[in-house]
């Protein structure tokens, strides 16, 4: 592999994990918001 | 809550715009290394990726003091989400670093004093998180995840002596360091510019971290009441 290759590989791994933690982590905002979304709907329908 | 703030969104918009600034300047614009030649590009995102996982540590071991003090979780909310960040900063210094290794010292990895206490760096935060997704209460969790970041944010000054106090194949701080950088003015450039891009990358990460524990810790306390009442 030449210097590109490895400039390549170290880039893209940086490139991997900052966009699958960016988009893991917006994943668990939708899914913890539609959580409490509910809970507050479900609250509101006891009250 | 359910939404990004302004100011995170902000700093998400800089970070993007600044690194791929950066990345062009790095990647394009500046001359190869005298020495290595192209390869050295490696260091416009290993170095930047280092200082700014020990800021992110930096913000765990204040936020785990002041969570001992004050037993507020709002303080650990943030040293937890930053920890998580940190660690992911981390991983992407030790990828770089052995692929950046391997066509300069000729191999992927050697127990260096620098590689091993990044190592030890990593994997005291991966057990950190690990504690932290293990403990039921939440307020004991919080109590021995501090203690833990307190002690493991010892490594940072550690790491950053490793490569004076031992002979080591990585070489010393060419940044950090008394009398100034050692790297070429052109150099510093694309490194200042994608270490900023970086930080405020973290910024925002971190805000939106933060936001995901305000949303789980607001959809505990209503579990909490509806319990109460049920």
């Amino acid at each position: 592999m030449g210097s590109w290759g490895f400039i390549g590989l170290a880039y893209g791994v940086g490139l991997v994990a900052l966009l699958g933690y960016f988009l893991r982590l917006k994943g668990r905002l939708r899914d913890a918001g539609e959580e409490l979304t509910g809970l507050e709907r479900d609250g509101g329908r006891r009250t | 809550m359910l939404r990004p703030s302004l100011t995170a969104r902000a700093f998400g918009a800089a970070a993007g715009l600044l690194l791929a600034v950066g990345l062009y300047l790095g990647l394009v614009m500046v001359p190869p290394d005298a020495v290595q030649g192209d390869v050295q590009r490696i260091m416009y995102l290993h170095v930047p990726s280092i200082v700014t996982a020990y800021l992110a540590f930096s913000v765990v071991f204040c936020t785990s003091i002041l969570y001992l003090w004050k037993r507020d979780l709002r303080f650990d909310a943030v040293a937890v989400a930053s920890a998580e960040i940190g660690v992911i900063f981390t991983g992407i210094t030790l990828a770089t670093g052995t692929i950046w290794g391997k066509p300069t010292w000729g191999v992927w990895w050697t127990w260096d004093a620098r590689l091993t206490l990044t190592a030890i760096l990593f994997t005291i935060y991966v057990g950190y998180l690990m504690l932290r997704s293990f403990a039921e209460d939440p307020q004991a969790g919080a109590r021995y995840g501090a203690v833990l970041a307190i002690i493991g944010f010892l490594d940072i000054p550690l790491n950053h002596f490793a490569v004076y106090w031992w002979r080591t194949l990585h070489q010393p701080s060419s940044i950090l360091r008394a009398g100034g950088p050692s790297v070429a003015p052109a150099m510093l450039v694309p490194l200042a510019v994608n270490f900023v891009g970086l930080v405020l990358l973290y910024s925002y990460l971190l805000l939106e971290r933060v936001r995901l524990e305000r949303i789980r810790h607001r959809s505990a306390e209503l579990r909490l009441k509806r319990g109460r009442r049920g």
